[in-house]
C-alpha cells in the first residue's frame, strides 16, 4: 500500500489510487471538472494540477496514480497560478451570464471563478456565439455557450448507459456537444448528465428556472420507483418538492438514477402548477393534485374524525366481515401497524396482497431499473409471514360479492401510475358496503358515495423502513410537511384503536411548523 | 455617543423659559412668515406637494424596452438579496433563446418593503428601480401586493414618459456585452 504526503497530511492509500482520489479521501479542496468518480478519466480541463516533489513539471492529479513516497502539494503558488490561467482558457467563450444561468449556485465554474476573482476573461476577441436552447432529447436542454467541453456527458452516455448518444462536434473554438442526427438523447438515464454537467450547459427540461437552488433545501432519502430503492436527494422548500438527484450509496445505486423515478417528485406537491394566458399576461394557477382532507363519499370531513369513525366501524363489525388490502408502497412499520390491528385486535384473517404487474416483476434494465415498481415488497411480503397470513385475491373478490365482507380498507399504492390496474380494482372493491381507502393523490375513479377517502403521508412526509429487492433494509427519514390533515399507517392504526395523535408529537420535527400567533392569524405567514 | 446635558440653575425658573420662546414664535418666526410667505417651510399638504430628489427611494418601478417588453430576466437576485422577503417571482422559459427567461408574476408586498434599495442594487440588468412616488394609499391589503402590471405598467409611468422606466441597451447587445 503506497504512502504519500498531500499537503503536508500523509495518507495510506491502495494501489493504483489516483492523486485525485487521495484527495477526495483526505477532503481537501481539488479543482476539477472533467473528472467524476463514477466515469473514466479524460484529463482534459487540466485544472486539477499538482506539483510532485522531484517532477520539474506539473502533473493532472486525475491521470497520475500515487506512488510510494510521494510529496504532492496544490497550495503552491507555480499550481495556483497554472490554475488560474487554465481557468482563464475555459472562460475564454463561457458567457459567465450566472444570473440568467439555471446551474448558479451550483456551478463548479462559478465557484472556481469568484475564488480566483476571473470576473473579466482577459482576451481581447469576442466570445463565439453558438446555439442556445437546443434539445437534445426529451428532458435534457443544452445551452451550447456555457459548455467548456469536459466531456462527462459524452463519457456517461459511452460507458454508463451504453447508448453512445452524444458527441462532441467541430473542432477548436466550434468545438459543441450534439446528438447524431435522428438519434435523440432519450434514454432512462439522461437525466444524470444534467447532473454532472460541471456549468449550466445541460439542464433539465422539467427543473430549468422553476426554482434557484440557493431556496431549496436538501434532505437524503430513499427512491421509492422501483424495488432497486436508489439513495436520493430531495430538494424542497416551503413549497413543495422541486426535484431528486442521486445521492451516492455504492451498494445500492452509485452515482445513478433513473429518470422514471425522479419525475415521481411532481406527485408529492399539494399543487401542480400551471401556466396560462399569452405572453404578457401569464397567469399561474395551482390546481389540487393531492387529497388534502378526508372525504366521506363527497363530503369533507376532517381526516382524524374519519380515521376513528372507521376504527369503530370495523370493530364493530368485528373480523369476519372487514378485509385489509396492502401493497408494496408502504413501509415495513405502516404495514405491520395497520396489519397487526386487524390481525390482533380484530382477530380477522382477511389481510390481502395486491400486486400489480406480477408478470414484468423480474425484469432488469441492466442498470439500476426493475420491474418490481414497489419499493417495499420484500417488506410486505415479509409482514404477511410475520402474521401467518396466505389469503388469495379470489376470497377477497368472492367474499365481496357473496356479501361476507362488508367493508374493505385498502392502503392503498402512493405512486397510482405503476398500477395500471387501479381503475379495475377499485370497481371491484366498491361493490362492498364501504370502501376506505388511503390515498395520498387524487383519483377520478375513487369519486363514488360508497368510498371513504383519508389522505395517506407520502414517503417524504414519514418515516420508516423500505427492504429492496437484495433484502437490505433503508431507512427514510421525515423531510418536509406538504398536506397537514394527512398522516401514514403508524397513525392510522393508532387513531383506528381509538387513540389520540396530539398535535405537537405529529409535528415535531416539521422544518416548517407554523407558530401561531396575532400576525399570523390576521395577515398570513409573516 | 449621546450627549446630556446638565439642567442649569436657570433653567429650573419656569417662566423665562416660556417667555423666550413666545418671543420665538412671534418675531422669529410667525412676522416672518407673515411677511415673507415665500421662503415659509411648511406646506397645504395635500393641494401642495414636496418634491423630492430624483433619487428618493420610492415605489419600485419595473423597467421596459422600446418594444414596451419587461427587461427582468426573472434571476431572482432580488428576491435574494431582500431582507424583507417581500418580493416573490415565478419565471418562465421566453421564446427568444438570446432572452432566456423571464417573469410570469413578479410581486412586491409593498407594505413589507422596507425601502432599503437592495433589490435595485443586486439587479444585473437594471431592470428595477426605486422610483419618486411616496404617497400610494389603498383601501385594503391586496391593493399594496403590486404585481407585474402595475410595476410596469402602471399610468404615473406613463409608457416612461412620466417616471423614467424606458432602458434600452441594443447597442450593448450589438457590441456582444
Amino acid at each position: 500500500m503506497p504512502k504519500c504526503t498531500l499537503n503536508g497530511k500523509e495518507i495510506e492509500v491502495a494501489e493504483g489510487t489516483t492523486i485525485i482520489e487521495a484527495y477526495k479521501k483526505l477532503e481537501e479542496d481539488i479543482a476539477h471538472y472533467c473528472w467524476h468518480p463514477g466515469l473514466s478519466v479524460a484529463g482534459v480541463c487540466r485544472l486539477c494540477m499538482v506539483k510532485v516533489e522531484g517532477n520539474p513539471r506539473l502533473q493532472i492529479a486525475c491521470n497520475t496514480v500515487v506512488q510510494d513516497g510521494m510529496v504532492i502539494s496544490n497550495q503552491d503558488d507555480e499550481v495556483k497560478e497554472a490554475v488560474r490561467w487554465g481557468l482563464d482558457f475555459h472562460l475564454i467563450n463561457h458567457p459567465l451570464d450566472c444570473p440568467v444561468c439555471d446551474q448558479a449556485g451550483e456551478c463548479g465554474l462559478q465557484d472556481q471563478y469568484m475564488k480566483f476573482g476571473k470576473y473579466d476573461p482577459e482576451m481581447a476577441e469576442r466570445k463565439v456565439k453558438k446555439s442556445k436552447v437546443v434539445d437534445l432529447g426529451k428532458r435534457v436542454v443544452l445551452d451550447s455557450e456555457r459548455c467548456i467541453l469536459c466531456s462527462r456527458c459524452v463519457r456517461f452516455t459511452e460507458e454508463v448507459s451504453k447508448t453512445n448518444e452524444l458527441g462532441i462536434f467541430n473542432r477548436g473554438d466550434h468545438s459543441e456537444i450534439g446528438t447524431y442526427s435522428g438519434k435523440p438523447l432519450d434514454n432512462n438515464y439522461s437525466l444524470n448528465t444534467v447532473d454532472i454537467c460541471p456549468v449550466g450547459a445541460l439542464t433539465s427540461r422539467d427543473f430549468r428556472f422553476k426554482q434557484r437552488v440557493w431556496f431549496l433545501n436538501k434532505k437524503q432519502s430513499v427512491c421509492t420507483g422501483c424495488s432497486t430503492g436508489c439513495n436520493i436527494d430531495v430538494y424542497f422548500n416551503k413549497e413543495g418538492v422541486w426535484r431528486f438527484k442521486p445521492a451516492f450509496n455504492a451498494e445500492v445505486n452509485g452515482y445513478w438514477m433513473c429518470d422514471k423515478g425522479r419525475d415521481y417528485y411532481a406527485n408529492l406537491n399539494p399543487y401542480e402548477t400551471h401556466v396560462e394566458g399569452e405572453r404578457k399576461d401569464k397567469k399561474v394557477k395551482r390546481i389540487p393534485v393531492r387529497l388534502l382532507n378526508g372525504m366521506k363519499g363527497s363530503e369533507m370531513i376532517n381526516s382524524q374524525d374519519l380515521a376513528t369513525e372507521v376504527g369503530q366501524k370495523l370493530k364493530e363489525l368485528g373480523g369476519e366481515k372487514v378485509a385489509l388490502v396492502i401493497t408494496g408502497q408502504q413501509t415495513s412499520e405502516e404495514l405491520e401497524a395497520v396489519t397487526e390491528f386487524f390481525a390482533k385486535d380484530l382477530n380477522s384473517k382477511n389481510v390481502f396482497y395486491w400486486v400489480n404487474n406480477k408478470e414484468n416483476f423480474d425484469e432488469f434494465d441492466g442498470i439500476l431499473k426493475r420491474g418490481d415498481e414497489n419499493p417495499n415488497t420484500k417488506g410486505a411480503l415479509k409482514t404477511l409471514e410475520k402474521f401467518g397470513l396466505n389469503q388469495t385475491w379470489s376470497q377477497l373478490t368472492d367474499g365481496i360479492e357473496k356479501g361476507h365482507i362488508e367493508m374493505v380498507l385498502v392502503l392503498g399504492p402512493e405512486n397510482q401510475q405503476v398500477y395500471p390496474d387501479f381503475k379495475t380494482r377499485v370497481e371491484e372493491l366498491s361493490k362492498a358496503k364501504t370502501l376506505v381507502w388511503t390515498t395520498a393523490c387524487l383519483n377520478e375513479s375513487l369519486d363514488k358515495s360508497n368510498v371513504w377517502q383519508i389522505p395517506a403521508n407520502t414517503f417524504v412526509e414519514k418515516e420508516g423502513t423500505f427492504i429492496n429487492h437484495a433484502g437490505l433494509e433503508q431507512k427514510i427519514s421525515f423531510i418536509t410537511d406538504l398536506v397537514h390533515n394527512a398522516f401514514d399507517g403508524v397513525e392510522l392504526a393508532r387513531l383506528m384503536r381509538g387513540e389520540d395523535l396530539p398535535e405537537e408529537e405529529r409535528f415535531k420535527n416539521s422544518p416548517y411548523k407554523r407558530v401561531d400567533n396575532e400576525f399570523t392569524s390576521i395577515r398570513g405567514d409573516l | 455617543m449621546s450627549l446630556v446635558k446638565q439642567p442649569s440653575s436657570t433653567s429650573s425658573w419656569y417662566l423665562p423659559g416660556i417667555f423666550k420662546g413666545m418671543l420665538l414664535t412671534f418675531f422669529g418666526k410667525m412676522l416672518k412668515n407673515l411677511f415673507n410667505k415665500k421662503d415659509m417651510i411648511t406646506l397645504n399638504y395635500p393641494e401642495e406637494k414636496y418634491q423630492y430628489s430624483p433619487r428618493f427611494k420610492g415605489n419600485h418601478v419595473l423597467t421596459v424596452n422600446k418594444e414596451g417588453d419587461i427587461r427582468c430576466t426573472a434571476c431572482m437576485l432580488c428576491a435574494t438579496a431582500c431582507p424583507a422577503d417581500c418580493i416573490s417571482i415565478v419565471a418562465s422559459e421566453d421564446e427568444d433563446p438570446t432572452v432566456e427567461k423571464y417573469p410570469i408574476s413578479y410581486e412586491i408586498d409593498i407594505l413589507r418593503c422596507v425601502f432599503c434599495g437592495m433589490c435595485e442594487e443586486a439587479c444585473p440588468v437594471d431592470a428595477v428601480r426605486m422610483g419618486p412616488e411616496w404617497q400610494t394609499p389603498g383601501v385594503n391589503g391586496s391593493q399594496f401586493v403590486y404585481d407585474k402590471e402595475h410595476l410596469a405598467y402602471r399610468p404615473q409611468l406613463n409608457g416612461g414618459k412620466g417616471i423614467q422606466s424606458l432602458c434600452e441597451d441594443t447597442e450593448r447587445h450589438n457590441f456582444g456585452i
